[in-house]
């Protein structure tokens, strides 16, 4: 673990991972979809905005970088249409006028390439500071996938952890320190967050890197401290849109992780001030110490604009400087 | 007898592949200036048309219009009562789609039906009979957040009051079956006194609608035959999350409908029309044929429009076949 420690007295700066794309990108895919240019047309799109994401988060001082996952669509289609063993379905709805194409698992998932390697080399290639390695895992992969194959989720899952750790071990080899392995179903439900922890177990086992998942709220309340068990070194967590409400749970029973501070509401076009920002840092501090809190917004960017993503990210640096200041 | 089949509620909004996806594209330009109001009505009515069109096709006798209009079962209501402003974005029970949490902070009121048009349109356009889908009180309550009464039970009382309103001016247009959803229920058998309660404010502002309590995505084993005692016609399961209200409907009085989920609203796995029928039989002799009647597990939306469609059309087609 130390190996991979940041320098600093801590309150590093990151991101969740997705930001939003810029309208070249969005119309790029559709001409892809189309055919109307080709694969490798998309991806020099897909580069240079990687490339402007991964300077910009230079520009502002950012500790952990993302490359922002310009070339995903969705958390779990990307994955599912990498993978033998999953096919894109139709278009479901999320919420409002937001669709995805869930997957179907019609036969046993594997994994034949690497899925993320190129892209993590290209984003660190791009900067000095550390690029996150970030995959979705197995169990959100399961729940958010219709399933036509498997007898039993268990099944579907374990298989899944399987294919995620060997991508994992790949981007270690490739040289990245920090792994991310998002699992915001997690907190959905109860009786199977065994087989979250049982998942995650075999996904993180053979790492080395610091190992982090994101969460989202959920059945926060009840999933914790159990959640503590999955074995991450860091979780992620959203506090700017439940008022912080989560520290109250610490006070029983003390966070011993690192923690990913979420300080911005991803689903509001409002701009949080710094002010506002840094005293969440600051009420923070007194459940979780500076030398184990990573601080970035509630959860992926990408349903923001280019412009809401940039200044939210700013005001979170400044927060953090403000707070690092008083440390 | 021909068993009786209907839908819970919701319907795919996205076209049948290929096709163009006319709602999607009027919000984006609504939100963009574009378009205008009566273009997104519009929409909402060509959407609702095919829905129930789609339905009726399939040999649905008791169909919805979709809740094409809804982002979920929660803002629509809210929206139409004083007290209460939209919040952020939770997830729906266990599935990954989301809804916006109601948070009172007043007194609340009526401010005037909620759905009423849109059953008027519904009803005015199906050749099937037409069904109602109202929250219940004790799930709007539980997912709403109560910044204003700080009691549960006055809480629920008050939404329920506003509700009844909802299902009295429902039933003034002509619905005769109105369906109260108390998904949150099974997880809330503390609940059970102040929902039956809750409950019997509704039912009793109506005269001549047939009223369903609905529970879906779980078991009501929880609940006990207690639920049985509440003041509606007849009550709704998810046989399939729920695999243990193949018990709790032994329990059902004779008196009482069933509306049994029986094709899995949340996963693309076809069912096999055989196995279908062998289930609606053993219903069938359980409850008796006359009270019985058969539809997906919960609302349809979950699943793309092709596979919606498909396990309505089988659905029927097994329904048929055990009623030939």
């Amino acid at each position: 673990m130390t190996e991979n420690q940041l320098p600093g007295p801590g309150l590093w700066t990151t991101s969740v991972g997705s930001f939003p794309k810029p309208d070249y990108i969005t119309k790029a895919r559709s001409q892809f979809a189309r055919g109307e240019i080709d694969r490798e047309a998309l991806r020099e799109l897909e580069r240079k905005a990687t490339r402007e994401w991964v300077e910009f988060q230079d520009s502002i001082g950012t500790d952990l970088i993302v490359d922002g996952e310009m070339y995903r669509g969705d958390m779990v289609a990307f994955f599912a249409e990498e993978m033998p063993g999953l096919e894109i379905g139709g278009l479901v709805r999320s919420y409002g006028n937001r669709y995805y194409r869930k997957p179907i698992a019609t036969g046993p998932v594997g994994r034949d390439h690497p899925m993320t390697v190129d892209w993590w080399e290209y984003a660190q290639s791009l900067t000095d500071k550390p690029v996150k390695g970030m995959l979705t895992g197995p169990y959100t992969i399961c729940d958010w996938s219709f399933n036509e194959h498997y007898s039993s989720r268990r099944d579907f899952v374990l298989d899944l952890a399987k294919v995620v750790r060997d991508e994992a071990l790949d981007l270690e080899r490739a040289g990245a320190r920090f792994i991310q392995i998002d699992e915001p179903a997690a907190s959905t439900r109860m009786d199977e967050l065994d087989l979250v922890i049982e998942s995650m177990n075999i996904v993180t086992e053979p790492l080395q890197a610091h190992t982090i998942t994101h969460i989202c709220y959920g059945k926060f309340h009840e999933a914790y401290p159990k959640m503590l068990d999955i074995p991450v070194d860091q979780i992620d967590l959203e506090f700017a849109n439940s008022e912080y409400s989560l520290l109250e749970e610490f006070s029983d029973n003390p966070f011993t992780k690192f923690i990913g501070l979420g300080i911005s509401d991803v689903h509001t076009h409002d701009i949080e001030p710094v002010d506002a920002m840094a005293e969440g840092i600051r009420r923070s501090l007194k459940h979780i110490p500076a030398e184990r809190m990573f601080v970035d917004p509630d959860c992926g960017l990408k349903t923001r604009t280019v412009e809401e993503a940039k200044e939210k990210l700013s005001n979170i640096k400044k927060a953090v400087d403000v707070v690092r200041a008083e440390l | 007898m021909a068993i009786e089949t209907t839908v819970v509620g919701s319907y795919p909004k996205p076209p049948t592949e290929g096709e163009q996806f006319t709602l999607r594209k009027t919000l984006h330009a609504l939100s963009r200036g574009d378009a205008s109001e009566s273009d997104l009505r519009a929409a909402h009515e060509a959407l609702a048309r095919e829905v129930i069109e789609e339905q009726e096709a399939a040999g649905i006798g008791i169909v919805t219009d979709g809740h094409v209009r809804w982002d979920d079962i929660l803002t629509p209501f809210a929206r139409h009562m004083a007290g209460f402003e939209i919040g952020g974005l939770l997830r729906w029970f266990d599935n990954n789609v989301y809804y916006r949490r109601p948070i009172c902070i007043g007194p609340i009121e009526w401010r005037g039906p909620a759905s009423v048009d849109a059953f008027k349109f519904a009803k005015s356009i199906a050749k099937s009979r037409v069904k109602a889908v109202i929250p219940g009180p004790v799930t709007f309550a539980r997912l709403a957040v109560d910044e204003h009464y700080s009691d549960h039970q006055e809480f629920v009382l008050a939404i329920s009051r506003v509700l009844a309103q909802e299902a009295f001016e429902l039933e003034a247009a002509g619905a005769e079956f109105i369906q109260i959803d108390e998904p949150a229920l099974l997880e809330a058998p503390e609940d059970l006194d102040l929902a039956r309660e809750a409950i019997y404010v509704i039912t009793s502002e109506l005269k001549t609608a047939e009223t369903t309590l609905a529970t879906y995505f779980g078991d009501a084993k929880r609940l006990g035959p207690e639920l049985f005692e509440f003041p509606v016609a007849g009550f709704a399961f998810d046989l399939i999350s729920g695999p243990e209200n193949m018990q709790v409907i032994k329990e059902l009085p004779p008196e009482k409908r069933l509306q049994a989920g029986i094709v899995d609203a949340r996963n693309t796995r076809l069912e096999a029309t055989d196995d279908l029928v062998r289930e609606i039989e053993e219903l069938a002799s359980i409850v008796g044929a006359k009270s019985l009647r058969v539809s997906p597990s919960a609302g349809l939306e979950f699943l793309p429009r092709e596979k919606a469609r498909a396990k309505l059309q089988r659905l029927s087609e097994a329904a048929r076949r055990v009623g030939s």
